[in-house]
């Protein structure tokens, strides 16, 4: 229950839209919510990523003004699939953290153009790609692996104390 | 296991496509109305944490950016005083030099002018050091004198300086007269750097403090008429054959920095070339 409180303030659209822009580099904020449901993903397995995707997919959506919906179906999907196979990935490698989560984003912009083409939103798929999706990819990228040696150095601490 | 996951997923996946389909009819605007109760407190507590964040970011930069601009305009106003010594420094060597000048220009006899380079100033011996010397051609026994009087003589020549003897040193004598009186005496150095007039009783009876003597020019070595000091006292010493006055030098010696030697000869009077130092 207290992991899905977190994911709906932290992983949810609401931190990251309130949020968010403190992190902006030249204009590009990462996706702190995909960045959480990755790493939850990772941790708990494809219901609880699926579960986790949906619901700061779901507040990320309506956070932002956007169609109900469109990120909570790209989060959960994103979710269940790191969720399911995350267990085969050396996710613990930098070299694997970072390429993964860059390829998620662009994977998780795709699939959003995709869904919102089907509704008929007016997207240009070039530019998205290029000013929007590619660079928070690699924005996400290196936050994520940063964030993912933080965790393992919590973890490495609090098993040497306890 | 997996098949509830997949149960999942697919729930999830209708949830999704049916709130995308109903909001493309119209008709789920509710549903973010409910949502936004939640979402709006939230982001509203975030937004003033996130503000105060910053804010304290904020008055932390700024405290940093007042300390570093404190600390360049202290270093600007340090470079802005000694700035403003140098050209103190230089308008008063302006003012000094201007004098010097104005005396050269005025004076009947061939001089040199030299800067000081050292100062002799213990009790035994008062001199300074001149960057003029033999190869200026400058003899022993030259007067040295400044805008205000006279300095000493010049008592050793080397070949890019010269030792000039101090009126105050101990062994410094000089032919003077008190111009008012016309009392003829010799003024004397003293060890503890003062200067003395001694003059015969019987023809010093109406010397005054504050009487200007001048250089006699007797003797040959100081041209007459140049300023050398004023009484301060006197020291009256009844019947004996000699009197004496206690005179204050009419160059601080201290202060000086520019001299001009007299390298010409010739019998003038230079008294009208001096104007009369403030008693």
């Amino acid at each position: 229950m207290r992991t899905f409180i977190a994911v709906a303030i932290f992983g949810g659209g609401i931190a990251h839209a309130t949020l968010g822009p403190a992190l902006r580099i030249a204009d590009v904020a990462p996706d702190i919510p995909l960045i959480v449901v990755v790493l939850l993903a990772l941790r708990r397995g494809p219901e609880f990523g699926c579960g986790a995707g949906f619901l700061a997919g779901l507040l990320q959506d309506a956070a932002s003004g956007g169609m109900l919906g469109v990120q909570a179906l790209t989060k959960a999907l994103i979710g269940f699939a790191i969720g399911a196979v995350g267990g085969r990935l050396r996710v613990s490698q930098p070299l694997v953290q970072v390429p993964g989560l860059v390829l998620l984003t662009l994977l998780e912009g795709l699939a959003r153009f995709a869904l919102l083409k089907l509704f008929h939103f007016p997207a240009p798929f070039g530019e998205l790609m290029t000013y929007v999706v590619l660079p928070q990819a690699l924005y996400n990228g290196f936050l994520g692996a940063a964030l993912v040696l933080a965790l393992t150095w919590a973890d490495a601490t609090r098993e040497h104390v306890s | 296991m997996k098949t509830r996951a997949f149960l999942l997923l697919g729930t999830v996946a209708v949830v999704c496509l049916l709130l995308l389909t109903l909001q493309m009819r119209g008709h789920v605007a509710g549903a973010s109305d409910a949502l936004a109760i939640v979402t709006t407190p939230v982001q509203s507590m975030l937004s003033r944490v996130n503000r105060s964040t910053v804010g304290l970011w904020s008055t932390y930069r700024d405290w940093k950016n007042v300390r570093a601009e404190n600390r360049r305009l202290r270093e600007e106003t340090q470079q802005l005083r000694v700035e403003a010594l140098r050209v103190t420094e230089t308008v008063e060597e302006n003012r000094r030099l201007r004098r010097l000048l104005a005396l050269r220009e005025s004076m009947p006899l061939a001089t040199l002018s030299g800067e000081i380079i050292a100062r002799e100033w213990g009790g035994w011996v008062r001199s300074l050091t001149v960057n003029r010397g033999r190869a200026d051609r400058v003899a022993r026994l030259t007067a040295v004198i400044g805008p205000d009087g006279l300095i000493g003589r010049v008592v050793d020549v080397r070949p890019g300086a010269s030792i000039v003897q101090v009126l105050t040193d101990p062994t410094s004598t000089v032919g003077a007269h008190a111009v008012r009186t016309r009392t003829q005496g010799i003024v004397e150095g003293e060890p503890r750097g003062t200067l003395r007039f001694k003059y015969m009783a019987r023809d010093g009876s109406g010397i005054q403090v504050g009487d200007l003597v001048v250089t006699s020019g007797a003797g040959g070595v100081f041209p007459r008429g140049i300023p050398v000091g004023r009484v301060r006292a006197i020291d009256d010493r009844g019947s004996a054959l000699f009197h004496y006055a206690q005179l204050t030098p009419a160059v601080d010696f201290a202060r000086i920095d520019e001299v001009l030697l007299i390298v010409g000869e010739g019998n003038h009077d230079l008294a009208s070339l001096f104007a009369p130092p403030m008693p």
